[in-house]
């Protein structure tokens, strides 16, 4: 989930600036700090020892992938000075509890097929990576000095990986003779 | 955004990605449907089926939103 912060200049107080939280921003940061944290390096490699990032770590932590499903799913919206607006969002809380579902219903299919425990993993862990898409979604919508709109937005990269995970299922499902 | 595209992977890319994976870890399909007792299948069909449910209301409420 990302983490808006914003920042005020005193200055000139119409001026406002949104900044987020990402990974990469923040490890990007090490660069960019110049001065104020001049071993940029360092920075770097407090990332590199967190064993999500730890190359050797890589192929034992494998078998959980499917659990670090990376979303990022991002919205804001200014109304300012404005009257009779209407917002319509996606609920996206709803679509990825759907995709934690489904995610968990293929590995459970391969699981009681399989049997056997580390083969079932093996290929549930391959299935699901195909389609471990990292999502990032961040819309900004600023309404100002407006009458009488309507703002309807979507976050699609859920539904198509929902979509894509429903397929895998039923192609397991068909496979192994269920359906 | 308004235009809902059709969200499909064709489903021979998903059988034969399936496939694939199935090879390269040594599964045989046929083997696997020994492996289940008929209860089991009862189950996971309601699961499949009851998940295939909540897509179709989780489609069909972005599809109604992309309308309006």
């Amino acid at each position: 989930m990302g983490v808006y912060r914003r920042s005020r200049d005193y200055s000139d107080n119409s001026k406002q600036q949104f900044y987020v939280d990402s990974k990469e921003r923040r490890r990007s940061s090490g660069n960019n700090c110049g001065e104020w944290c001049r071993n940029g390096s360092r920075n770097e490699s407090r990332f590199e020892n967190n064993f999500f990032y730890n190359n050797d770590a890589t192929d034992s932590q494998n078998g959980d992938e499917f659990a670090f499903m990376e979303q990022e799913s991002a919205e804001l919206i200014w109304v300012k000075e404005s009257c009779n607006i209407e917002i319509n969002t996606t609920d996206t809380q709803a679509g990825i509890s759907l995709q934690a579902g489904l995610q968990l219903a293929i590995a459970l299919v391969l699981r009681i097929t399989i049997g056997d425990s580390d083969q079932s993993e093996a290929v549930s862990q391959e299935l699901i990576q195909q389609f471990d898409l990292t999502q990032s979604n961040r819309q900004k919508i600023y309404i100002y000095n407006t009458k009488d709109a309507r703002v309807t937005t979507t976050d699609l990269d859920l539904a198509v990986n929902i979509q894509a995970l429903l397929q895998l299922l039923l192609a397991l499902v068909i496979i192994v003779d269920i359906l | 955004m308004s235009d809902a595209p059709k969200q499909q992977i064709p489903e021979k890319v998903v059988d034969l990605m399936v496939d694939s994976i199935f090879r390269k870890n040594g599964i045989k399909p046929d083997e696997l449907k020994k492996n289940l007792t008929d209860e089991q299948k009862h189950m996971l069909k309601e699961m499949v089926e009851d998940l295939k449910d909540q897509v179709d209301q989780f489609k069909k409420r972005n599809a109604n939103q992309n309308e309006e």
